[in-house]
């Protein structure tokens, strides 16, 4: 979790060397499409695409099916909601960083009474009992809000469609939760890889049927999820269209795909009161 | 692009011959009241229990052709390309569009059963459409939003997009087929031959 950040930037750096050919300005149309694209790496990010392909059809697919055959829909919604629960702090932050005062009250009622009645954030008891709704919120966000353009599209293995925005917000996030500075020792390392372990397993889960249908019916998922990622990170910048889970880290495909096809009795995210 | 758009529409009245209809505003009430018939019609189809699944996907099949403005959508959707392909290519386009369109969300769609929809309060109005927000609910499944981009095409409302959480069916297909284009050589027919495959593809699943 902590070399993240640093893992995501080495990336970059080595992906400057495999640029797209920028259109000449004597095709204006091409030349708006490259800038609307948003992707000079592409023949990197591609690459990376196909590294994560790989990555996910041996490894990251199957955990995630077994995960949600073997593991019963409560079990897996007391696990996106403890999950999501210890986000709580950081997306407090946010929501104060944004001068988002109502959101940041329903984000603190909703960390005391779910750490509490929740039994340390297992039942959402604040949605359930209250009628308090969470949402998603990181700094990349805030970053967007105060006004930092995303920056050139990033496809990275494991994390998916990313920008470089949110992953200097994921690193921050990642440095400003007190979990990253509360407790040491042996047990608390197995705790935050546990933590991390079941982020993405959960993660994956949740895009399971969204990643199957792109890829049976895209003629070309990358572009597919590019597109995709970007329409859907820009709407819950400007916070409408549905809200993302609490457990979705700051960026990847942990902030959904934006087309929802979840299976019948699989986890809900919550849903915005409006 | 908006500026673009609200020149194109300036220049379109002050030519002669270019029919304004296509470009007419479609009022808002009238939208919502398209799509409240449309989504009707569909969680109708959908919930039948007389009908089988192959049945219940033909039905919201047939809807779907009617509701959806294939050309203007299909020329969207294929951008710039639209004017590189020869008269023979657009109309195969245009077929095999119509075809994995319709097949895609009544595979889609055909599942959804119990579903339940309902309009939502926000319409965004823009230029030449309105976007009429519904949130659709099935048993056992988060809600979500799905917002129907409404334009009035020759007289009659008409679906030119779909949005789901935010993201925009269109754009991303644009997206999608001009990369498959340029990566066949910036030609079309490359588009198509993928096309094709994808289309045989599902009938031999459904």
């Amino acid at each position: 979790m902590r070399f993240g950040p640093l893992l995501a930037a080495a990336l970059i750096v080595v992906g400057l060397a495999g640029c797209a050919t920028r259109p000449p300005a004597s095709d204006p149309e091409a030349l708006a499409e490259f800038e609307a694209n948003n992707d000079p790496l592409e023949p990197w990010n591609r690459g990376m695409y196909a590294v994560n392909d790989v990555v996910d059809t041996v490894l990251l697919r199957p955990a995630a099916v077994a995960y949600r055959t073997l593991v019963p829909p409560p079990v897996r919604d007391g696990v996106r909601n403890a999950l999501g629960n210890l986000r709580a702090p950081t997306i407090l932050m946010n929501d104060l960083l944004q001068g988002e005062m109502d959101r940041a009250g329903r984000t603190g009622a909703r960390f005391l009474i779910n750490s509490t009645l929740g039994l340390g954030g297992l039942v959402d008891v604040a949605e359930w009992q209250f009628g308090i709704a969470g949402h998603g919120e990181d700094f990349g966000q805030t970053l967007a809000v105060w006004g930092v353009g995303e920056g050139p599209f990033p496809f990275l293995p494991l994390l998916g469609p990313s920008n470089p925005r949110d992953l200097l917000g994921f690193g921050v996030d990642a440095v400003a939760s007190p979990w990253f500075w509360f407790g040491q020792g042996e047990i608390v390392e197995i705790l935050r890889l546990v933590r991390a372990g079941m982020t993405v397993l959960d993660t994956r889960e949740g895009v399971l049927d969204v990643l199957d249908q792109v890829n049976a019916t895209s003629l070309d998922p990358y572009s597919t999820l590019r597109s995709a990622y970007r329409q859907r990170r820009a709407a819950e910048i400007r916070h409408t269209g549905p809200v993302a889970p609490e457990a979705a880290g700051g960026t990847g495909f942990g902030v959904g795909l934006g087309v929802p096809v979840p299976a019948p009795g699989s986890v809900a995210p919550p849903q915005p009161q409006r | 692009m908006q500026m673009t758009r609200r020149a194109l529409s300036g220049l379109a009245l002050t030519l002669p011959g270019f029919s304004p209809s296509a470009l007419a505003q479609v009022d808002a009430t009238r939208a919502m009241a398209f799509i409240q018939t449309t989504g009707n019609a569909m969680v109708e189809a959908l919930n039948s229990t007389t009908l089988n699944l192959t049945q219940r996907r033909d039905e919201v099949a047939t809807i779907l052709r009617q509701a959806v403005d294939m050309e203007g959508t299909g020329r969207f959707i294929l951008g710039r390309w639209w004017r590189v392909a020869s008269p023979a290519e657009r109309q195969e386009y245009l077929r095999l569009f119509e075809e994995t369109l319709v097949r895609n969300l009544a595979g889609r769609f055909g599942e959804f059963q119990g579903v339940r929809f309902a309009l939502g309060r926000s319409q965004r109005r823009t230029e030449d459409d309105v976007l009429v927000t519904t949130i659709v609910e099935r048993p056992g499944a988060a809600a979500f939003n799905l917002d129907w981009r409404v334009a009035e095409i020759n007289g009659q409302p008409r679906i030119v997009d779909l949005v789901a959480e935010g993201t925009s069916l269109r754009l991303t297909q644009r997206s999608e087929y001009s990369s498959v284009v340029q990566r066949g050589g910036n030609q079309v027919s490359a588009l198509l031959a993928a096309m094709r495959g994808q289309l045989q593809q599902m009938q031999a699943r459904q």
